[in-house]
């Protein structure tokens, strides 16, 4: 057994420094320390020498034992350590570009659109949705639009051969929500609307506003006032201001033309605001009590504010876009700028 | 805290079912964290007397017991492995027949010997979970009485999580007068009888307050002549089923009043105490701080290093307790105990936290004392205690209450405006009902008065009603709700009284907004952007002459304009093929190669009523942009097809099939749709290169392919509204994969095959996986080779070597007969 005993240590020591990698080491382990190894079965095998020649070569097993598992572990750390260094050494030049996978982008009127919905969101609007082929009653009549107006006009409005219209304005939604829905009522609506204009830097025949509605009791237009400002804050950063001025529209009551000061000269007068200093934002006002009593809502107990905002207007201001027609251009030279803004 | 049904039931006149009470609890606030059911016992488990009980031949444990049950026929013979069984004990007998759970009782042989019965611990009653031996019951208990009778059964266990702020429902009463509140129902509370007699020798005590802001009060009383023995069974099983271990009469009864009353009590041994100076004349307790260097040895056998910041109970010379929280063992009661001091006082709570964080130390009195207790409770708390006392250990009253009170408590006088209760809350409530329910909650209404911001303490004037502040109701607030000392607060507990469900809501839920709809738009062009594609906006209208290039009938379904700008414009778009072709031709002759392009907007045919959501892309030439190290491909079937693949994972669609998809632009080769109820939700394809040269786009010359993809997200809105996943366990048993490699002929398809697999045990292959497909050298002409992977599971045991050879050979034989494969 002594024989044995020296033979094993002498055959570990072979295999250990023959080891090459992190696997041969567990190998090794599992061969000469594992439950099944020879050294363990030594132990099993005491009783077959005589009782006091147990403790001593007991003793010689453990000491094989702690040697192999000394060597094990400073291959180890030699294996460990070669890899290490190889990593270290290994040639790089990190100024190489990383792969990525591909990726698009939105185009901008939705970038700014989800932002406009995500302001108002915050503010606790919520999003409604309305067809975009309407009937003259919800575009026109409900909207207290006199019969005779001159936007009721073929050069103004796209009609269909059905009788039917594509709406000028989001406003329609208003009227449906209300129809459908009761006080308190906060909604806004983004979508496309048509107006029969030549395309040219500031027109485009098909368009998206976003429309806000916001009927309760106590509603004044000091909470337009806020709304705006709100908004304005969260779209173009804090310093930028907002202000209304009287205007007329048949659905409110009162009136008012929305602005907010020039992005591009902080108020100071540029090309871009034709030296005003204010960017006209859309119109709006109080929900006229004709409209409210139209759809059946008591204009002695609920009042409210709407408003409309052009979406494209706000995408060219927001990123010194100068020309409509770019947006409907698709060209991905132009899309790809927005990688950074769509996700 | 655990709370029992049956004891609280004596404070309370209900007839509440567990779930009502549950409910109650649940909406007064206090959770209710577990409820355990204690159910009644057979009859045939009775108390007993064990007569004899001698060691059995051959065993270590097991004891012959000869029980005298009353039984006509005479005595039992019992085999009880129980340490503590002996005889002269009174202990709880199952006779033969009685079910106790799983486990029913019958006649066994034990060691030869045979048994007609079992002696019980309490966890076989459920009573507890204690097993370390069996019952003992009281040595008067009569013999043959039920044990559903001694043991006040049956009953449930409510365990409580009490709120920190609510200290006045640490005890049972505590619980049954906010219960009583809440339900309108009628509160019983124990009689506290005033002392009337007095042993014939009172005893000397010195008593004295060092800390009066750590301590407001400390009162003592003497007893003597007291007897130490095991308490009453009923006091013994109250304390059980609140989690509490008896131990004796005196300790019990503190115990016992604690989680009555809500207010720890402790009792030393007078005997015990020490004198402060040698010619006092009596010993000492003395609520002091601990000194520089003293340590304590605790009733918990745990020695602890006092810190000159925690307070003790000293008697002339050593602390005696932890205040509050632990007493020591020096002056704990023994059973050689014959004179007692009763300590009920109150603790600055933050000391008691401090020490008891500090030292790790807690226990049920520490517990309550954190969570501040009114000086207040001292009084009636010491006067139960005494009852009991001279009920239970034959105690006779040996002084006076001593009771300094150095920083007297003073109620509390809050003034509460009606009208501030609808302005908080959001509904008014009448005056009539706010002094019911705040009166139910032990406040006094004094008198209408001007409102006041603070609170006043008692005996203050109540200022007159007047112009300048608005009328209020005054309420004197119980010392014991240390939590009520503002409007606000009185106004929580008239909300919670009267139920937050009556609490209206003021906006109704969103109901406008589609939210499902915006987030399925959300994912989907997500998706598409993270793919490489881009968003492209068109006008929404369709010119008739593309839609015929498309093979579309422009008089069909379609909605037409009277005045459009021009005759290119002047169909609302049925499709957004044609602009995305458009968008394609620009951007290819501005020499952008790769492409992928998508729109995701309405559409308007003429039969439908809503303007339906559909989202097309068009994409060619290479996957990736170009990269020094990782080489882009082109597009191809596997790619395109990957997306959607993707989508309807993402999406979690259940989609019943996926097959061919015509269309007059696509080539019908690479088309493909995924179907739900026969409609295609999905759908794909390669273009058709002689459609895309009408649109300007020549394919041939660039050498490149163009993919469309098409969704129909309207439906997929719809399908994917109120879906829900559940999730699923995770296998308890290991899974097994084996691969097969085989020639099949080219005309069996994938999925036919995939099916085929699983089809064979559909409970136990989850998943087929293709790893590998090849054409060429050594197949011959007309097949392919596949390599397929399969995953066996079971989901209730470890499948066996034999039973997986077993389904691989059904496998195989059935892919040969239904796909005609060859195995290689
Ligand atoms: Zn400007």
């Amino acid at each position: 057994m002594h024989t044995q005993l020296e033979e094993l240590v002498a055959k570990a020591q072979e295999s250990i420094a023959a080891c090459r990698t992190p696997n041969d080491i567990l190998d090794a382990r599992a061969a000469y320390l594992g439950k099944k190894s020879v050294l363990n079965g030594l132990y099993a095998r005491l009783r077959e020498l005589a009782p006091e020649e147990r403790p001593a070569f007991g003793q010689l097993i453990n000491q094989a034992r702690t040697k192999i598992e000394g060597l094990i572990a400073a291959k180890d750390k030699e294996i460990k350590n070669a890899v290490r260094a190889q990593q270290v050494q290994q040639e790089l030049d990190p100024g190489m570009p990383g792969w990525m996978s591909p990726f698009g982008s939105l185009h901008p009127v939705t970038i700014v659109r989800k932002k406009i919905e995500a302001v108002f969101m915050s503010m606790g609007f919520e999003v409604a949705q309305g067809p975009e082929i309407e009937d003259e009653y919800h575009n026109f009549d409900a909207l207290n639009t006199p019969q005779d107006h001159p936007s009721r006009n073929l050069a103004d409005t796209f009609y269909l051969q059905n009788g039917k219209l594509l709406r000028t304005q989001t406003s329609t939604v208003q009227i449906r929500v209300m129809e459908k829905y009761k006080p308190p009522i906060k909604i806004i609506s983004p979508g496309r609307c048509y107006r029969n204009d030549k395309p040219d830097p500031s027109h485009s025949p098909v368009f998206q506003q976003v429309e806000s509605l916001w009927v309760d009791k106590g509603i004044s237009m000091s909470d337009l006032k806020d709304t705006l400002q709100n908004f304005a804050t969260a779209m173009f950063g804090p310093d930028v201001k907002s202000r209304i001025r009287p205007h007329f529209f048949p659905f409110t009551e009162p009136s008012a033309e929305m602005d907010i000061s020039c992005v591009s000269c902080a108020g100071e007068g540029c090309r871009v605001c034709k030296q005003s200093g204010w960017l006209e934002m859309g119109g709006a006002g109080m929900v006229d009590p004709a409209v409210l009593s139209m759809v059946g809502i008591d204009p002695e107990i609920y009042s409210g504010f709407a408003f409309g905002l052009g979406i494209e207007r706000i995408a060219m201001l927001k990123y010194n876009i100068g020309d409509m027609r770019i947006l409907f251009e698709n060209d991905v030279r132009m899309l790809r700028q927005f990688r950074g803004e769509s996700l | 805290m655990k709370i029992s049904k049956n004891w609280l039931s004596r404070y309370l006149t209900h007839d509440l079912t567990d779930e009502q009470l549950n409910h109650a609890l649940t909406f007064s606030g206090i959770e209710v964290e577990a409820t355990l059911e204690m159910p009644q016992l057979p009859e045939e488990l009775i108390s007993a007397k064990v007569v004899t009980a001698s060691p059995i031949e051959g065993s270590d444990h097991l004891k012959l017991c000869m029980v005298d049950a009353n039984d006509p026929e005479g005595l039992i013979q019992v085999v009880c492995g129980a340490a503590n069984c002996r005889s002269g004990m009174m202990v709880v007998l199952a006779r033969i027949g009685a079910v106790l759970g799983d486990l029913t009782i019958k006649k066994a042989k034990l060691r030869g010997v045979e048994s007609f019965g079992m002696l019980c611990s309490e966890r076989e009653i459920g009573l507890s979970d204690e097993h370390g031996g069996i019952i003992e019951l009281p040595s008067d208990t009569p013999i043959g009485v039920s044990a559903n009778e001694l043991f006040g059964l049956p009953d449930t266990v409510f365990e409580l999580e009490i709120t920190p702020d609510r200290s006045d429902l640490l005890g049972y009463i505590g619980i049954a007068r906010d219960l009583s509140a809440n339900l309108g129902l009628p509160l019983k509370l124990p009689e506290i009888k005033e002392i009337t007699a007095f042993a014939k020798q009172t005893l000397p005590l010195k008593l004295r307050i060092d800390e009066p802001t750590l301590c407001p009060r400390y009162t003592a009383r003497l007893f003597s002549d007291v007897v130490i023995a095991p308490s009453p069974l009923w006091l013994q099983v109250d304390l059980i089923k609140s989690g509490l271990r008896p131990i004796s009469n005196v300790v019990d009864i503190t115990n016992f009043v604690m989680l009555e009353q809500g207010h720890p009590l402790h009792a030393f041994d007078y005997d015990k105490l020490l004198k402060e100076n040698p010619d006092d004349e009596g010993p000492a307790v003395i609520v002091r701080k601990a000194r520089p260097d003293e340590s304590f040895h605790a009733l918990n056998k745990k020695d602890y290093q006092l810190r000159e910041i925690d307070m003790v109970i000293a008697d002339g010379q050593n602390p005696s307790a932890l205040a509050g929280v632990m007493g020591s063992s020096g002056s704990a009661i023994s059973p050689e105990t014959t004179r007692i001091v009763l300590e009920s006082a109150a603790f600055n709570p933050s000391s008691i936290r401090r020490t008891s964080y500090h030292h790790k130390i807690t226990s049920d009195s520490s517990y309550r004392f954190e969570r501040h207790l009114s000086p207040e409770k001292t009084i009636v708390t010491s006067l139960r205690a005494t009852e009991l006392l001279i009920d239970f250990a034959q105690a006779k009253v040996a002084s006076e209450l001593i009771d300094p009170y150095p920083l007297v408590d003073k109620a509390k006088y809050v003034a509460l405006r009606p009208a501030y209760f609808e302005r908080l809350i959001g509904y008014p409530m009448d005056v009539e009902q706010i002094k019911s329910y705040l009166t139910r909650l032990g406040c006094e209404f004094i008198q209408e008065g001007a409102w006041h911001k603070e609170a006043l303490e008692a005996e203050a004037e109540i200022p007159a009603v007047c112009d300048a502040e608005p009328t209020a109701l005054w309420f004197k607030v119980p010392q014991n709700r240390v939590d009520l000392v503002r409007e606000v607060d009185l106004i929580e507990e008239l909300s919670r009284l009267d139920g937050y469900d009556k609490i209206p809501m003021k906006t109704p839920p969103s109901r406008i907004m589609d939210h499902h709809a915006s987030r399925i738009q959300e994912v989907v062009s997500r998706h598409l952007v993270t793919q490489g594609f881009f968003e492209v906006l068109n006008y929404s209208f369709n010119d008739p002459a593309s839609l015929q290039d498309l093979g579309i009938d422009p008089e069909l379904n379609t909605q037409k304009l009277i005045n459009p700008q021009s005759s290119n414009q002047s169909i609302m778009r049925v499709t957004l093929l044609s602009g995305l072709l458009e968008n394609i031709r620009y951007n290819l002759n501005h020499f952008e190669r790769d492409l992928k392009l998508f729109e995701l907007a309405r559409i308007y045919p003429a039969d439908h009523e809503t303007e339906p959501l559909r989202c097309t892309g068009l994409l060619t030439g290479n996957q990736d942009e170009t990269h020094w190290k990782h080489k882009t491909k082109p597009l191809d079937f596997s790619i395109v097809k990957g997306m959607l693949e993707a989508l309807v994972e993402m999406l979690g669609l259940q989609i019943d099939s996926i097959g061919e998809y015509r269309a007059p632009w696509l080539m019908q080769a690479n088309s493909l749709a995924w179907y739900v109820d026969d409609e295609p939700l999905l759908m794909m394809g390669l273009m058709d290169a002689e459609v895309c040269e009408k649109f300007g786009i020549d394919l041939g010359t660039l050498d490149q392919q163009l993919w469309m993809i098409d969704i129909d997200l309207h439906k997929v809105i719809e399908l994917t509204r109120n879906a829900e996943l559940t999730y699923r366990d995770l296998p308890r048993f290991p899974a097994v994969y084996r691969d097969l490699s085989f020639l099949v002929p080219e005309s069996e398809k994938w999925l036919s095959i995939s099916e085929c697999v699983q089809s064979v045990e559909p409970a136990l292959i989850s998943s087929v996986q293709l790893l590998d497909q090849y054409r060429g050298k050594q197949v011959p002409e007309g097949f392919r080779s596949l390599h397929i992977r399969f995953k066996l599971q079971d989901e209730e045991k470890t499948l066996t070597e034999e039973r997986i050879e077993q389904i691989v050979a059904s496998v195989i034989k059935s892919l040969t007969k239904q796909c005609k494969i060859q195995m290689r």
